[in-house]
């Protein structure tokens, strides 16, 4: 095939993602696709195969091929041009019930060529748990509505007895049907614009660059891997859930053109819903591979070719029907992404060429809380607090993490605004902002996390109810690198108005502990946010990069002055001292060199 | 080993050896754990620093591993107390 033409039809594959995105935010009117962007738009060959990976979470990319595959295997013989086929069992290929894949056969000329594949987190699938995350479902069959695949438009018309029923087990369906309306049009557009580079180019023409694409994908990460140094790299999450810890290890060798991820070790399946199946382990390693290893080089299933991973059955990275997946994507889905964010940070780091694409480890710990009930205009509302998705950077070989930075699994995940969350339920935010020291220290400091309060206000009922799922309030997840450390854990606290009847401050001066009342630790489960009560949420930095006491002294004095460090931290951590705003680098000298004897000292003593 | 002159950041390779990237301390072979030759301290996380790390539970260690040569601090681990340190080595070269 002559180059230019294959520039073009490689172009205008990226380009049918990403109209094919624009519409799908478009239709969807749920917070969680259009703010937090919670979604996923992908192409996939004839066979199911990746083709074309798109933006959105990148865990996905490889689960919604095999929700592909697996409609083609079903369904064989009898699919038809215009149907569209869903799909949400975990133990099938989806990562947890609430991430419907909506999954578009391409015809063209009658003949089969490919496939649009599509979610959205929808805004309920029926859990006992409203908004998809049940914390307190103990197996699968309490985690809502679940379909291995069924055909819910047949030739281009919806089959209204199909989606009745979907929505007769679902809270807000009028949401729900949004959520699926959108994610036709969306797989509308992928389709028409497909067909439209058939008829213009013609589909062998257009077949024959798909398949010369997966090839030049695998050539290129093939080439990649040679450059890059064999060894074996290890890393270990720790999911602290309810009282319990569950660890996932992982060792990744790399060897010639090979990377071989293997979680042998991990623990057995929990009986929290954190688990993930083999399915979802394999999206969570691709989901930071793509774009640490891939940056250059189109996603598809030219990328999978050298990967092979180990996951041992009945672990909570490979779990068994009917253990509980709901909240696997925020559990040990995350979990596997930032096991395999720190090996391949340390591959890279070892690497001379690839140094400065190191990265410690990103956010690595959602705290999935959704909030229901009554809105202040008489309405059902049920939401996910999208800070969740603003993250922080992990800190580099060369530079601090980027603040509230995002994270690595999604390259376009964001956070609403304020405004709009007081405008969608009954509540006031006391404040919202970066958490001091929750940046992971180092040479290279982690990017910070965040941290929020919120309060009822005018609620009809009072206040509202939220579900959490929060794990991670004991353990570190965002690993540094090279002697830095890691980011701070999260936080989740009740602070319950005292009975006098003092009022709840309105400032952010102070954060958690200017605001009256007895403070609870809460995680797991569901909760009251009621009368003048408040949540109180601190969300985990980035990790840190190298030695803190080699750190910049005048750029912990910097974060100091803007609130991302305490003082405290800058003396102990960072060995530096500040006088009336200054370094004192009379005293910084002491204090470090005071450290490093103590860290020998200690160390002869043990 | 050849064209290979480094571990990590914080840990170099000098002549198929592992060494302090700041003082050039040898740390074993590069195709063995090299943690196994540095000094290693664990404390409670809560100790860590800063009240973020403080999360109010026990049994969450922070690991430091420094070069015994310069203290430099060669990397750091989350541990629960018996869990066997996180090895990353290099494979010999044919």
């Amino acid at each position: 095939m002559d180059p230019m033409t294959f520039s073009i039809i490689r172009h205008r594959l990226f380009r049918i993602v990403d109209e094919a995105v624009i519409t799908l935010k478009h239709v969807s009117g749920s917070a969680i696709t259009n703010e937090g962007h919670d979604l996923m738009v992908s192409l996939y060959r004839a066979d199911g195969t990746l083709l074309m990976g798109g933006v959105g979470f990148l865990h996905h990319l490889t689960s919604a091929a095999e929700a592909c595959k697996s409609i083609i295997r079903r369904f064989e013989g009898d699919i038809h041009e215009g149907d569209i086929f869903l799909l949400n069992d975990p133990y099938t290929a989806a990562l947890h019930t609430s991430d419907i894949y909506l999954v578009s056969p391409i015809h063209h000329e009658g003949r089969l060529v490919a496939w649009s594949a599509c979610f959205v987190h929808v805004y309920d699938i029926g859990a006992v748990n409203p908004g998809g995350f049940a914390p307190q479902a103990p197996d699968i069959y309490t985690e809502g509505f679940s379909s291995p695949g069924i055909r819910l438009v047949a030739g281009g018309e919806m089959r209204q007895d199909v989606l009745d029923t979907i929505l007769n087990m679902v809270r807000s369906p009028e949401m729900v049907t949004l959520d699926l309306r959108s994610m036709i049009a969306c797989n509308n557009v992928a389709r028409d614009r497909m067909q439209s580079l058939m008829t213009k180019y013609g589909a062998k023409e257009v077949d024959g660059a798909c398949a010369e694409l997966v090839n030049q994908s695998e050539d290129l990460f093939r080439a990649r891997l040679r450059e890059l140094p064999d060894g074996q790299w290890q890393s270990r999450q720790y999911l602290d859930v309810n009282g319990d810890t569950a660890r996932v290890n992982l060792t990744m060798t790399k060897k010639d053109d090979r990377l071989i991820f293997d979680f042998s070790g991990s623990d057995p399946q929990s009986p929290y819903s954190i688990n993930c199946t083999k399915w979802a382990s394999l999206g969570g390693l691709f989901a930071p591979l793509f774009p640490l290893l891939c940056y250059d080089i189109t996603w598809n299933e030219g990328v999978l070719r050298p990967v092979e991973m180990i996951a041992p059955e009945g672990s909570i990275v490979n779990c068994t029907r009917p253990a509980p997946v709901s909240v696997a994507t925020v559990g040990a889905i995350q979990s596997v992404n930032n096991a395999a964010c720190s090996t391949i940070g340390k591959m890279l780091g070892a690497s001379e060429k690839y140094r400065n694409q190191s990265t410690a480890v990103w956010h690595a710990n959602h705290f999935a809380i959704f909030k229901f009930g009554r809105n202040q205009k008489g309405g059902d509302s049920i939401g996910i607090l999208t800070e969740t998705f603003a993250g922080a950077g992990g800190a580099r070989s060369f530079a601090d993490g980027v603040e509230i930075g995002g994270e690595i699994p999604n390259p376009i995940s964001r956070m609403a605004n304020v405004e709009t969350v007081e405008a969608a339920f009954p509540v006031r935010y006391l404040f919202r902002r970066r958490a001091p020291d929750s940046g992971g220290p180092g040479e290279y400091r982690g990017g910070t996390g965040g941290e929020l309060a919120l309060v009822p206000h005018k609620a009809p009922d009072g206040g509202i109810n939220y579900v959490i799922s929060g794990k991670g309030s004991r353990h570190p997840m965002s690993e540094g690198l090279a002697g830095g450390y890691p980011g701070a854990p999260n936080s989740y606290v009740w602070v319950k108005a005292p009975e006098d009847g003092a009022n709840t401050p309105v400032t952010a001066a102070g954060g958690l502990d200017a605001i009256s009342g007895t403070q609870e630790r809460v995680s797991w489960g569901v909760y009251p946010l009621m009368g003048r009560d408040a949540l109180y949420v601190r969300w985990n930095g980035g990790g840190g990069h190298g030695d803190p006491i080699v750190r910049d002294p005048e750029a912990v004095r910097r974060d100091v002055a803007a609130g991302l460090v305490t003082l405290q931290s800058a003396g102990d951590i960072y060995g530096v001292a500040l006088r009336d705003g200054a370094v004192d680098e009379t005293e910084t000298m002491a204090k470090r060199k005071s450290i490093r004897s103590a860290r020998l000292q200690q160390e002869a003593s043990e | 080993m050849s064209g290979q002159d480094r571990i990590s950041a914080s840990v170099a390779v000098k002549e198929g050896q592992a060494v302090c990237a700041a003082c050039g301390h040898d740390l074993g072979p590069a195709t063995k754990p090299w943690k196994d030759h540095a000094h290693r301290r664990e404390i409670p996380l809560a100790q860590a620093g800063g009240q973020a790390y403080d999360t109010g539970h026990e049994g969450v260690l922070l690991r430091h591993f420094y070069c015994p040569g310069c203290a430099a601090l060669l990397d750091t681990e989350t541990a629960m107390a018996g869990d066997p340190a996180l090895d990353d080595i290099l494979a010999a070269r044919g």
